[in-house]
């Protein structure tokens, strides 16, 4: 195994690519089930269990399916862990269950986990399949909760259904337009930050290094 | 048709066959797992909303209202609460389930079930609701309440299932014990 490609595709789908703020997959999700962080957080779990077994049950097979029915066959793999995850839900979860059962089905049609099948389950081993399974379906856990917390702040004065004492909740800001500007400023606010941290990893690299850039252009000058 | 041609569709087809067999299996054993009694379900339902205990349905088999029907009914051991399992068509992502409460004659609560419309929201931020709350219902005009802009589809679903018990109340299958009294009292049935 190597531990290299192990810790970029677990660190990939977190950070690097993570699915809601650097691929912008999985919108409607992202907007609809993130009013409040209990939905949220139940929303990327779910997503997280049928991106864990779709990938691996992808992989196992990708030797065997056909690339002519391939798209046909990832949906039937997909649709049955999405109706695994109804039957828990609605068995062991029924209040979060009755809310949120719409978009639970339409987790079939997510393009991070058809995405993930197709282009990185497909031609990958299962063990590589399911951390990529695991690092995605955690990257979009995370930013759903990021959403959710500050759209349930502000638009409820709650946080994880704990009202804030005195805080003055703003009515209307619950609804989906709101949700897109919270998701769009959160996602500036993700990639500002993660080029800030490469920029600086970047200079560290450079002053570390026995001649950097700046010094070989210095010493060219000086032999002019 | 072309041997090698017809290996490949063949190929193709018993694969999708087998995943699919396989799927059904895998959701088959998940299914008696999880299996949840529709009837005990209802039950704990009924008794969640109202607070009263339900023992028995008055009605299992229910009955159809046009676009809308009621699947249960059951009133609380008190004889307080008349509680319907109702369900109402046409919605915008087909059928959509609504408990029905009525206490004293008047809708005492709607309580969402099932469903799978991404509007019914909409309808809570309208407090379309209020329109049947509270109302006596010998004199409420289900079909008859605006919709909420919007949310057309949703609306007349909900619309539709309320109007099942209502009209399976107003007529007397459930026999209410309300209406018998009213009867007693004036001589002759009320209304409908």
């Amino acid at each position: 195994m190597d531990r290299r490609k192990v810790k970029e595709t677990l660190l990939g789908g977190l950070i690097k690519n993570n699915p809601t703020f650097v691929l912008v997959l999985g919108t409607c999700p992202t907007i609809a089930m993130t009013t409040s962080l209990s939905q949220a957080f139940a929303m990327g779990l779910a997503t997280t269990f049928v991106l864990i077994f779709s990938n691996l049950f992808v992989s196992l097979l990708r030797n065997v399916i056909p690339d002519k029915v391939r798209i046909p066959c990832y949906i039937v793999i997909i649709s049955t862990f999405v109706i695994i995850v109804q039957m828990v839900m609605r068995r062991y979860l029924p209040d979060l269950y009755a809310a949120m059962q719409a978009f639970i089905a339409l987790i079939v049609v997510n393009c991070i986990i058809l995405a993930r099948a197709e282009s990185y389950a497909s031609c990958n081993k299962p063990l590589y399949s399911v951390l990529d399974g695991v690092s995605m379906g955690l990257g979009f856990t995370a930013a759903l909760c990021l959403i959710g917390i500050v759209r349930e702040f502000i638009a409820g004065g709650s946080f994880a259904g704990i009202k804030i004492p005195n805080f003055p909740a703003m009515e209307g800001v619950g609804a989906s337009a709101f949700g897109f500007i919270t998701f769009g400023c959160l996602m500036a606010l993700f990639n500002f930050v993660i080029q800030k941290v490469n920029e600086a990893r970047e200079r560290q690299k450079r002053a570390v290094l026995p001649l950097s850039e700046g010094k070989v252009e210095r010493m060219e000058v000086e032999a002019k | 048709m072309d041997k090698a041609k017809f290996r490949s569709m063949l190929k193709c087809v018993l694969v999708l066959a087998v995943i699919a067999l396989c799927s059904g299996l895998l959701l088959g054993a998940f299914n008696r797992l999880t299996y949840v009694d529709p009837l005990q379900s209802a039950y704990d339902r009924f008794a969640a909303d109202t607070g009263a205990t339900f023992n028995s349905m008055r009605d299992a088999d229910g009955k159809v209202y046009g676009q809308g029907s009621v699947v249960y009914y059951a009133v609380s051991n008190d004889e307080v609460y008349h509680a319907f399992l109702a369900e109402g068509k046409e919605g915008f992502g087909g059928t959509v389930q609504v408990y029905v409460y009525i206490k004293d004659d008047k809708i005492d609560k709607i309580v969402i079930g099932e469903n799978s419309d991404n509007y019914l929201f909409k309808l809570e931020e309208a407090e379309f609701y209020d329109n049947f709350i509270g109302k006596d219902v010998f004199s409420l005009d289900v079909l008859g309440t605006d919709a909420v802009a919007g949310a057309t589809k949703s609306s007349t679903a909900v619309k539709n299932a309320v109007n099942a018990a209502v009209r399976y109340y107003v007529d007397g299958n459930g026999q209410p014990v309300q209406t018998a009294l009213r009867e007693i009292a004036s001589g002759g049935k009320e209304n409908g």
